[in-house]
């Protein structure tokens, strides 16, 4: 790539007085950015970039409850485009279009009432007997690389990292930044969560994990549990995180693969977490919110009855035939996990 | 050569870098195609490395990356740090690009960008962030790329009509350079 003479073929004579394509600052940034690259990836929890990311995020926060405020009208715009191409349609057809919107708007006004009712109840926390804090999402993820929506409540409406945060359907996730102002919230989807979860009606004990395409899975469910397509996800309590008994979602289909000790279980959340929707972040949980001591038993027995069929199938593996060495090495993933 | 040391032009570095700031934050989140959004950033830094490149250039990449970085929930320093390098190479010749020859830059662009878009995807992917190299190649760096091309387009337009100071509009201003509007004449022989 020419330095000199900015392109200027054929005069040799013009030329500029030091070429200054910046290689110098180039490298002491490049180094810089490494530094800081190493120093961010070294902390966990709390430091120079963390403080420096929630000032930021403290800062940006105007700005981005500005940009959802204005994209909130913008969400219905395909309807607008589409509505341009019913010039086809009769006069009749418009009329009666024109009825039924009236009557929707008339059905919407009211639910819009019921709405500022319901929110009014959940600063109330009387749904789930949450110790919480009301906060409305202001913001979606400014990457690609996660699932997280900004809250609009930080450290000063006493908020912290770890807490759970709730909607109308169910935990929706959890705070993984905390500025004065504003919060970062992980989505369950994310493909880094992970929940304590169980099966609402069989009380079967596993993790709801997120995934790159923000499907959920059931994992850790062992086969001799009974899971149903239809079955509802709660959060189990364990770990002291989420309150027990929260809605996370559906169960739509339920695999057993030969020989496997879990079952490979998808699950619909609840409802997605959209722009300017109210939320419940949960600031601490009673005594009846968390796992009991039965709740952990079950949850210990759970897992030794797993491992036992593993070590079962694995003995059966190394006595029988050559032809069960896949049963061998299910059980050996199993462990590792 | 370039003069971008003017309290105008850094006025007009400053507005511009604001209002991409205040896409990244109140546009971005909201315009997704896939797991792929538009990084304003990226479009910040290229427009600037085009438009006066050299040590500006790259010092507004590291900006630009630094900010996004900050907006976003990865390690901080990993765009500041593509930023600076595609600055750099875009910006090498420290000239107008963008209004001498657009198509050129625009070309230069999307190669900086997949560069970019891509590196930074795989190095999340090697720190662990993701298991499937397909997600991070299909859902996550073809859509941002595809929708950083587009939000270029309009800076592109703007830089390719801009005459004189690479931050500014206008058909027949007096220019930094002396050149008066596009397919003038490149260097002001006072200025060298």
């Amino acid at each position: 790539m020419q330095l000199k003479g900015g392109g200027l073929k054929g005069a040799p004579g013009i030329r500029r007085n030091e070429p200054e394509s910046g290689m110098r600052l180039m490298v002491a940034l490049v180094a810089l950015s490494l530094v800081m690259f190493t120093v961010s990836a070294r902390e966990s929890g709390g430091g120079f970039f963390t403080t420096l990311r929630g000032g930021f995020s403290t800062i940006a926060m105007p700005i981005r409850y500005l940009g959802s405020a204005v994209t909130v009208p913008f969400q219905g715009l395909g309807n607008v485009f589409a509505n341009l191409t019913a010039d086809q349609a009769t006069l009749q057809e418009l009329r009666e279009q024109n009825e039924q919107l009236t009557t929707r708007n008339a059905e919407l006004e009211e639910a819009e009432k019921t709405a500022t009712r319901l929110q009014d109840l959940l600063a109330l926390k009387s749904s789930y007997k949450l110790q919480s804090t009301a906060a409305r999402i202001i913001a979606g993820s400014t990457d690609s690389w996660s699932r997280t929506v900004t809250i609009d409540k930080g450290s000063a409406s006493g908020l912290a990292v770890g807490m759970p945060v709730t909607n109308s359907s169910g935990a929706i996730g959890q705070i993984i930044e905390c500025g004065a102002t504003s919060s970062t919230v992980r989505l369950v989807s994310d493909e880094n969560s992970s929940v304590s979860a169980m099966v609402q009606s069989s009380r079967a004990q596993g993790i709801l994990r997120g995934s790159p395409d923000g499907s959920l899975r059931l994992t850790l469910i062992a086969t001799d549990q009974t899971v149903a397509v239809g079955d509802t996800v709660v959060t189990s309590g364990l770990g002291g995180v989420f309150p027990k008994g929260l809605p996370l979602g559906k169960v739509i289909s339920v695999n057993k693969t030969e020989g496997a000790l879990y079952y490979e279980i998808a699950v619909e959340g609840t409802g997605a977490a959209e722009g300017f929707e109210e939320v419940l972040v949960v600031t601490s949980l009673t005594e009846d919110q968390e796992a009991t001591a039965e709740d952990i038993k079950a949850a210990d027995e759970q897992d030794s009855s797993a491992t036992a069929v593993a070590a079962e199938k694995a003995g059966s593996a190394k006595d029988g035939d050559a032809g069960t060495s896949a049963d061998g090495s299910d059980a050996a993933s199993s462990d590792g996990e | 050569m370039q003069v971008n040391d003017s309290n105008r032009n850094r006025r007009s570095i400053a507005l511009l870098a604001l209002g991409c700031l205040v896409l990244q934050l109140a546009l971005a989140p909201n315009l997704a195609l896939g797991n792929g959004r538009i990084n304003f950033a990226l479009v910040f830094a290229a427009y600037m490395a085009l438009t006066i490149g050299g040590r500006t250039g790259v010092a507004c990449g590291f900006l630009a990356g630094l900010a996004f970085d900050l907006c976003t929930t990865g390690p901080v320093g990993l765009m500041s740090l593509l930023l600076t390098v595609a600055s750099f190479a875009m910006g090498m010749e420290e000239r107008n690009r963008l209004a001498e020859d657009p198509s050129g830059s625009v070309v230069l662009f999307l190669l900086a960008a997949a560069a970019t878009t891509l590196a930074y995807h795989l190095a999340m992917f090697l720190v662990g962030q993701a298991s499937s190299l397909f997600d991070v190649l299909f859902l996550r760096t073809l859509p941002t790329l595809l929708l950083s091309a587009v939000a270029f387009l309009p800076f592109a337009y703007v830089g390719s009509r801009s005459s004189g100071s690479p931050l500014s509009l206008g058909g027949g201003s007096r220019g930094l350079h002396g050149r008066k509007g596009k397919g003038g004449g490149r260097f002001d022989l006072g200025s060298l």
